[in-house]
């Protein structure tokens, strides 16, 4: 005959390991569900790694460009520099070249489609301050007809028109 | 008589110098756009990058490319994340390169509106590796701009990408390229 306690300890033990399991599956649910719907960096809300000009940033990839990589890659940066040009070709994503270094270097700074308008409004000559994600360094080594070199900033915003308050 | 003898050359060759120049000259931009896309049963994945620097000769149809890998923009986060760290290991690689050639250049007219389809070939590098490859593009020059599309496809293990056998059956091992750029003359 079954002993009523530890039938009664065992039905215990079992609601026990179902809730301990059925806790397990839905955190693992959770985590893989927010791991593959996880955002891109939003880039007006992300905090800054490091405020600097447009001159010490080229500088960075240009003495060292693996260490430069580590440092800034996929890092939001603010970027303060003189507007050479409004590179407008690309529809899907307006550029702006801020100077980097003399005739050969610059800060390519990539915008999303829908800032065209605000892109268009600069005027070349300003000093802008851009903050974006760093993507790295773009020299093209030794082909010969892509001499000049940028580092490549995406997802930009122009902090004195779109920095939130804080 | 010497006077106008040396003028006269110095005349002449300035004037081949101007027809070399505008028959030639290096076409260029910096924002071309390159897409790839890999299709299984399982799975479509597509990533865009709009900031690539290209150039090519009108003279003697080099063609080159050079491209940020982690500039590539995917849809999802976490595909971009694994696409940098775990495949492309971008930041030990960061760049993917074309050095080739327009083998038909002097078919292409770059002053004359029209579409000409060329063949491409050249050398691709990416993360260390250099593979031979080939295509066949269409130039539009259309007034000041010359367009050019081409299309080709990679094998991500011809390039020493390994693809992690639980997700092997998510990623083509025939991935399509495609590319899109307005070139500019550059003066």
């Amino acid at each position: 005959m079954d002993n009523p306690r530890s039938t009664k300890q065992l039905t215990h033990m079992k609601r026990t390991l179902i809730l301990a399991i059925s806790l397990l599956v839905l955190g693992a649910t959770f985590f893989a569900y927010t791991s593959l719907n996880k955002e891109h960096t939003d880039v007006a809300t992300a905090e800054v790694l490091q405020e600097l000009s447009a001159h010490e940033l080229f500088a960075a990839f240009d003495a060292n460009q693996e260490k430069a990589t580590l440092k800034y890659a996929e890092q939001v940066i603010t970027v303060t520099g003189l507007l050479l040009n409004k590179d407008l070709s690309n529809n899907q994503e307006p550029q702006i070249i801020l100077a980097g270094n003399g005739d050969d270097g610059f800060i390519r700074c990539g915008f999303n489609a829908e800032y065209l308008q605000k892109a268009i409004a600069l005027v070349d000559g300003d000093q802008v301050t851009v903050k974006g994600l760093c993507k790295g360094f773009n020299d093209a080594g030794d082909l010969d007809l892509l001499t000049d070199r940028d580092v490549v900033l995406s997802n930009c915003i122009l902090t004195t028109l779109d920095q939130p308050e804080t | 008589m010497r006077q106008i003898t040396i003028i006269t050359l110095a005349t002449i060759a300035l004037f081949t110098l101007a027809l070399t120049q505008h028959s030639g000259g290096v076409y260029k931009t910096n924002t071309g756009n390159i897409s790839f896309f890999s299709h299984t049963p399982v799975e479509d994945i597509a990533a865009e990058n709009h900031k690539v620097k290209t150039a090519f000769s009108s003279a003697n149809g080099k063609l080159q490319f050079s491209v940020l890998i982690k500039d590539f923009e995917f849809e999802k986060a976490l595909m971009q994340e694994h696409f940098n760290e775990n495949y492309m290991e971008s930041t030990k690689y960061p760049k993917a390169t074309f050095n080739g050639i327009i083998e038909n250049i002097n078919t292409i007219k770059t002053t004359t509106q029209g579409i000409y389809t060329a063949k491409v070939s050249g050398k691709l590098t990416m993360k260390n590796v250099t593979k031979q490859v080939s295509t066949t593009a269409t130039f539009t020059v259309k007034k000041d701009i010359v367009n050019a599309k081409a299309v080709f496809n990679v094998n991500p293990a011809d390039y020493n990408v390994k693809i992690p056998k639980t997700v092997i059956n998510k990623i083509s091992d025939n991935i399509k390229i495609s590319i899109d750029a307005d070139y500019a003359h550059q003066h």
